[in-house]
């Protein structure tokens, strides 16, 4: 039996939001999705909304293949790196990409633990759409990922400054 | 509330790209809005100047009175594990308010056109439908001990919430001693609502089998606890898959 679910994907950060279509007849290949090894073939474009969006093929049977593109309107978009700011382990500071009023992605700037292992780990679960995504590639046959965001306060606080830089707040 | 929520519509053939698009911009706002009137990250949102004093409950938008009603259920069926009124700096609905702002989200995605649908706020988690007709959705629960990995496949049946910090006594504050606290290194909690599941959640890794007790006899509500020694506690009907 066949089973190729067409996927619709938006992401929404504070006030702000990324959108990716995913479809069967992909044909945009632009670039590579940082961080996650994804393992359904899926390309992304941009919605005249000023939304990220794109397009892909959920694989048929598993495993899926192993390709995963992105692409974002080059002139809309800008970044904006919020407060360095103490947290449990250390120092750190979030960055925020927007195309428009959409934020396309959410990266850390920058982490001094002092040298912690944790860091790496905090790293991980701030980005919870980098981490999803990877998981959801590794493992056949789930649609999501449930687990504690460590949505801590320093990086709470450091995303709101640069939400707020990019006027997204 | 400053976290990520991703959502993920559905279908097995032709998808009307603006008829999902409406529904995604319905659920975009209510998530907006939320983020809006509760953030206790905007020191202008409703919530903060509630929290500072400078209003009271009737000056805010209706949804404060009616999510403070809801924390005020979870507080009773939780035993006191879920508190927003002990935490400190004033009361701080946010451990319910990310699930109940995610299933509004969802609840503004029901429509003929869509079969399945998932909102994921962050790892908190509500859906409808499934990935093709008649199947349900399935989602990992993250191995609390290596987060690469997952600890469990949940047949997801409306909403599933995690909480923990994967840390000794951290992030988290027991109600009971008004200290961060943490029994259990994962807890998660399934049902029909992700804001009652996201209290629960909290409840549950804050109380640890204490909690589970509790969740253990409210209807519709599954809990697995996984301790820092690595036992596994789980309600009689958890949707384990497989």
């Amino acid at each position: 039996m066949k089973r190729a679910p067409i996927v619709i994907s938006a992401t929404v950060i504070g006030i702000a939001a990324v959108l990716s279509f995913h479809t069967k007849p992909a044909s945009l290949t632009l670039g590579s999705l940082p961080g996650a090894s994804a393992t359904r073939s899926s390309t992304t474009t941009t919605l005249p909304a000023g939304a990220h969006s794109g397009q892909s093929s959920n694989g048929t049977s598993p495993p899926p293949t192993s390709s995963s593109t992105t692409t974002t309107r080059p002139s809309a978009s800008r970044s904006a790196t919020g407060a360095a700011v103490n947290y449990h382990y250390g120092i750190l500071s979030v960055s925020v990409t927007a195309s428009g009023r959409k934020i396309t992605n959410v990266a850390i700037a920058s982490l001094n633990d002092g040298g912690n292992f944790r860091s790496q780990s905090i790293d991980q679960q701030s980005i919870p759409i980098l981490q999803q995504q990877a998981m959801q590639a590794q493992s056949a046959n789930i649609q999501g990922v449930s687990g504690a965001s460590y949505t801590s306060a320093g990086f709470q606080q450091s995303l709101q400054s640069a939400l707020n830089q990019l006027g997204l707040s | 509330m400053g976290t990520v929520v991703t959502i993920d519509l559905y279908n097995q053939t032709e998808f009307s790209t603006a008829a999902a698009s409406s529904h995604l911009a319905r659920a975009r706002t209510i998530l907006q809005h939320a983020d809006a009137v509760f953030s206790t990250w905007k020191p202008d949102s409703p919530i903060s100047r509630l929290r500072r004093g400078e209003i009271t409950c009737e000056q805010t938008p209706p949804e404060v009175a009616e999510v403070l009603e809801h924390c005020m259920i979870a507080r009773g069926l939780s035993g006191g594990w879920f508190d927003p009124w002990a935490m400190p700096g004033g009361v701080d609905p946010t451990g319910y308010v990310k699930g109940w702002a995610a299933q509004k989200a969802l609840a503004a995605l029901v429509s003929t056109e869509i079969p399945g649908a998932l909102v994921n706020a962050a790892g908190d988690i509500a859906g409808f439908g499934g990935p093709a007709l008649g199947e349900p959705f399935r989602v990992g629960v993250i191995d609390p001990f290596s987060r690469g990995d997952l600890a469990c496949i949940v047949q997801l049946v409306g909403a599933i919430a995690t909480s923990g910090t994967y840390e000794r006594g951290n992030h988290l504050i027991d109600p009971h001693s008004g200290r961060p606290s943490v029994r259990v290194a994962s807890a998660s909690v399934t049902g029909p609502d992700l804001g009652l599941a996201d209290a629960l959640a909290t409840a549950a890794a804050i109380g640890g089998e204490e909690a589970l007790a509790l969740i253990e006899v409210i209807e519709g509500y599954e809990a697995l606890i996984i301790t820092f020694d690595r036992t596994w506690n789980w309600t009689s009907n958890f949707p384990f898959a497989d």
